[in-house]
């Protein structure tokens, strides 16, 4: 009993020391947006407001003409949708495929695919622009949500999670004349729901909080995400002109992404009994 | 090597069947990969051989760029090479192994039966991964703001942090690591939460302590996403750019200029461009990066091996 | 599995969603700039002000942070290019020699207000690259100096202002005399007052189109700034010196002239602006940028739309007080001779010819990597963590690095050099 409570006290002390450090810069960022710039510029600190103000969101939510901050918000939730979903899709296909099919040279063909897309992308962005231009993609949603589809660290992590799941399960299935896509949708992909999930999580705020390639392929201010759109109000480097603004935006745009990390945090910490599921 | 042997065994196990099913499941990523990471990849590494200012055609110039690049002392693009890539190193060997340990003492601290409000701890963790680059260096600029923040203030202290070393790249390694460990940490909690309850159980009877179930149970379950957080945490660490640049912009004597940056500069920077050369640069960099990764998977795989 | 299949059909569904979407006006003229933050927003006003006339060729304006990569992206595929971009002056000379601009001369032709004489001649001339017009300005802005009016007068050197022009030697003069944690100049934008302070000792960033940097007239006035910072005069290294200037504690800030909108809304600051420092009352400049509307070279603009172009570069010629609100000096004539202008702070650089001369903008082609080249060494040498000697030998070795590297044109004649 004692050695228990004694790793208890341990745990807890070590994780409300670090929260306490982790949660810090978030809550002063927080309450500097409800601050005013004069506030911000007193010279000696405070964490709270000297007095609170909401003008910070006021100027952000109600520069409608060239911020139609509720447009990108759809515009966002549209794009990051379909990208998580069909990252989602595309991943745990191309995942069995390279774990419980047999071809000649799967293991090359894939280790050599993820090397290929380690090297840096810099000039990249003419070259894929020039193949968004030639599918007539320009302005279109479809160039924010699709170009990220061919990334290989997502199907690096599903194939290892899918590696886990010891084989005798899909071939028992087999023994019983289940098709390929039979086991892919019945038996593996429930097994690896969670980690999908995960995946979609990352997805989605990968997508969510892109905004250079967003802002070279959609010229339409109302057709911009809220991520790209607000780093038009803000400049990108600025000082310290803007901070309440810069706060208040930048919690304004995390609201979908802390929401969908609530929602889905329950996913992974309950359901995530890869092993259990394997026994059961 | 090891891998080779795998699907050696694997092939003969199977006998040859001449099917193309594996298109169905890896073809569509495989076609996405192909033309929009794979084609535009060729292109950039075709570019590291020319001469580019990004408006014309590029012009063919052989190794030139590379010659420069390695061998040229006196070349200010050598030069910048070899700062960015000791920067980028150094940047890569502190962040890497925190951004591996710190997530993974949480997930197991979390894993204690008796801790409670294991939501909140793992939100407060990943909640910084949320903010916007831009907002979150406003954030940390303020925080160690001489005269406004609260770090001076609370120690009474008229320090400048960011000009001086080694207080600059603690800095930026702290804020890298505030925002990014939140991603590894799930992924840490959703593998340590699929280990069999039964293995621990066992262990429990055999007498074995935390630290005794922690190396021989939990570490060797979670082998693989522990090694998919090493290779994608060290390719993203080496291409780190935004913190540097908007916490001390490369200074103070460049100490804190990181490949990228330079990169950047020379190929979207405030002149003509310099893409050629840029390109160049990302290739050399590329290859460090495809090495690293290279060993670690081999000494993965060799470990796991046993 | 039924949740799965729920899945897939929202996800089907805002596929075919985001796939409807909508075509776009062929009159419409398409206008790029990178004006973020507020100056966006005074701009789409302008823009919006226009559209309301109802003309046959209404503009829609796309700010972009990152303009300058989306021109190199859209100029490499040729499809996608805009009709109208605001650049900046130094981009002119490289934009012209790469044949990415189209001339402004027809345009002139036709419309006989667009001429030269209703433009501040400053910032009519960057865009005059041999002989041909290819910008028509919509203002400059560039460094100007905010002084502490309570600060001068406690430390009783009111009197620094009185030829507008703050000397070195003032400066040094307050050696000692300044509080604790007090500061007479800051270090904001300090490659711009360097660089022309090079121009106001008779010196230059280029000679024949070679670039000049280690120079003894910039090794003068970064030896003099070193000076300064030893004897304790400017904000410390990686202080923020415009927090610190709008804090109180600083004589003078060295900013850009779009600062003083953010100075007003500090109620405790009273403030005024004048030029950047000099050594010597009778030689000032301020260097300077300006922000220039132009037409990059495109097939697809048709002469009725360029007429269209014209009509909203007048509108804007005869509209633009607007645009005084973003604290810029405006370039039209109509504008800062207007008596309403006044009110503006920057009207200051528009008072006398000697004022609107100070304003210098650097028209060396490859302006661009010596501020960048300048920038990368020039913190640490007046700070004294490397020598000046030094520090200017690698920028000067940076740009011409550069240089060589720049213009498939220019590849051959390398080669043969070797």
């Amino acid at each position: 009993m004692r050695k228990i409570s004694i790793t208890k006290y341990l745990a807890y002390f070590f994780l409300v020391t670090s929260c306490v450090v982790w949660v810090f810069p978030v809550l002063f960022g927080f309450f500097t947006s409800f601050k005013a710039q004069g506030d911000i510029m007193t010279v000696g600190f405070s964490m709270l407001p000297a007095n609170w103000v909401i003008q910070n969101y006021i100027s952000v939510l109600t520069n409608t003409s060239s911020a139609p901050i509720v447009q990108w918000f759809l515009n966002s939730l549209v794009i990051s949708g379909s990208h998580t979903f069909l990252v989602v899709l595309i991943v745990s296909l191309a995942a069995f495929g390279y774990t419980r099919i047999d071809f000649k040279g799967k293991e090359t063909l894939f280790f050599t695919i993820l090397a290929l897309s380690m090297f840096p992308a810099v000039v990249n962005i003419i070259p894929s622009y020039k193949i968004v231009e030639a599918l007539g993609w320009v302005n279109s949603p479809l160039a924010v949500i699709v170009p990220g589809l061919g990334g290989v660290g997502n199907v690096f992590l599903v194939r290892q999670f899918m590696l886990g799941i010891p084989k005798e399960f899909d071939e028992s299935a087999r023994m019983d004349g289940a098709s390929d896509f039979t086991i892919y949708f019945k038996i593996i992909l429930p097994l690896v729901k969670p980690v999908l999930i995960v995946t979609g999580l990352f997805s989605f705020i990968g997508s969510w909080n892109d905004f250079l390639w967003p802002t070279i392929v959609l010229n339409d201010v109302n057709k911009l995400t809220i991520t790209a759109g607000l780093q038009l109000l803000q400049d990108l480097y600025g000082g310290y002109a803007m901070t309440g603004e810069l706060m208040a935006s930048a919690i304004i745009a995390m609201i979908p992404t802390v929401l969908l990390f609530l929602f889905a945090q329950k996913y992974f910490i309950e359901s995530m009994n890869l092993n259990a599921g394997v026994k059961g | 090597m090891q891998s080779e042997n795998l699907l050696v065994v694997e092939t003969e196990k199977k006998k040859k069947r001449k099917s193309m099913k594996q298109f169905a499941f890896i073809g569509p990523h495989l076609v996405l990969f192909l033309i929009f990471i794979l084609i535009p990849t060729i292109y950039g590494i075709y570019a590291s051989f020319t001469q580019w200012n990004l408006i014309g055609e590029p012009e063919w110039v052989g190794l030139s760029n590379f010659k420069t690049l390695l061998f040229d002392k006196s070349s200010t693009f050598h030069f910048q090479l070899r700062n960015g890539l000791k920067n980028t190193l150094l940047f890569v060997g502190l962040t890497v192994p925190l951004q591996i340990l710190i997530p993974l003492t949480v997930a197991v601290a979390l894993e204690n039966k008796k801790v409670k409000f294991k939501s909140l701890f793992q939100a407060i963790f990943y909640i910084p991964g949320l903010i916007s680059v831009s907002a979150a260096a406003i954030i940390w600029l303020l925080i160690f703001n001489p005269r406004l923040g609260p770090v001076n203030n609370l120690l009474s202290s008229a320090t400048v942090w960011m000009v001086n070393q080694p207080n600059a790249w603690a800095i930026i390694v702290f804020m890298s690591l505030w925002g990014a460990i939140g991603g590894n940490l799930i992924i840490y909690r959703s593998a340590i939460s699929g280990v069999s309850a039964d293995l621990y159980e066992s262990a429990d009877i055999d007498g074995a302590g935390p630290v005794r179930k922690f190396f021989s149970i939990t570490l060797p379950s979670i082998r693989f996403p522990l090694f998919y957080t090493v290779v994608m945490s060290t390719a993203g660490a080496f291409n780190v750019y935004a913190q540097p640049l908007m916490i001390t912009n490369g200074g103070p004597e460049q100490s804190t200029h990181v490949m990228m940056m330079y990169i950047r500069q020379l190929a979207f920077g405030t002149g003509e461009s310099v893409a050629g050369m840029a390109s160049a640069m990302s290739v050399l960099l590329g290859l460090v990066i495809v090495s690293i990764s290279v060993f670690q998977f081999i000494v993965m795989y060799r470990n796991s091996k046993g | 599995m039924n949740r799965f299949k729920k899945y897939l059909l929202t996800g089907i569904a805002s596929l075919v969603l985001v796939t409807l979407s909508g075509c776009s006006n062929p009159n419409t003229i398409t206008f790029w700039n990178p004006l973020t933050g507020d100056d966006g927003a005074y701009m789409d006003n302008m823009v919006e002000a226009y559209n309301e006339t109802d003309p046959e060729f209404p503009l829609e304006a796309v700010i972009s942070p990152d303009m300058y990569t989306k021109i190199y992206t859209v100029m490499n595929s040729g499809e996608g290019v805009p009709d109208l971009t605001l650049i900046h002056a130094d981009r002119v000379p490289g934009f012209v020699r790469l044949g990415m601009l189209e001339s402004i001369d027809p345009l002139m032709k036709n419309n006989t207000d667009l001429n030269a004489d209703n433009y501040l001649e400053q910032a009519w001339v960057p865009g005059t690259v041999d002989g041909t017009q290819y910008t028509i300005p919509l203002d400059i802005h560039g460094s100007a100096m905010y002084y502490n009016v309570d600060m001068l007068e406690k430390y009783g050197v009111s009197n620094f202002l009185d030829d507008d022009v703050v000397t070195f030697e003032e400066i040094l003069s307050l050696k000692g005399k300044l509080d604790e944690g007090q500061y007479a100049i800051n270090n904001a934008l300090i490659e711009w007052t360097t660089l022309a302070n090079v121009v106001n000792r008779g010196g230059n960033i280029e000679q024949d189109g070679k670039p000049t940097i280690d120079t003894p007239e910039m090794k003068e006035v970064v030896s003099q700034l070193r000076q300064l910072a030893e004897a304790g005069l400017i904000t410390p290294n990686g202080e923020d010196g415009y927090a610190i200037f709008q804090g109180g504690d600083v004589l003078f800030s060295t900013d850009g002239t779009w600062t003083s909108t953010a100075h007003d809304s500090v109620e405790t600051l009273n403030w005024g602006v004048t030029n950047t420092y000099a050594f010597e009352p009778g030689t000032f400049n301020n260097r300077s940028s300006a922000h220039l509307f132009s037409m990059l070279e495109s097939e697809e603009r048709t002469d009725e739309k360029e007429q269209g172009i014209a009509d909203f570069l007048n509108y804007v010629r005869e509209n633009s007080m607007e645009w005084a609100k973003a604290g810029q000096i405006v370039a039209s004539r109509d504008v800062f001779e207007d008596p309403e202008y006044e009110q503006y702070p920057q009207s200051f650089f528009t008072s006398s010819e000697e004022e609107k001369e100070s304003l210098h903008i650097f028209e060396y082609e490859h302006y661009g990597y010596v501020e960048q080249a300048l920038a990368t060494v020039l913190v640490d040498m007046i700070y004294g963590n490397i020598e000046i000697e030094d520090g200017l030998v690698q920028a000067q070795r940076q740009v011409e690095d550069l240089v060589a590297q720049g213009g498939a044109g220019e590849v051959e004649a390398a080669e043969v050099a070797e």
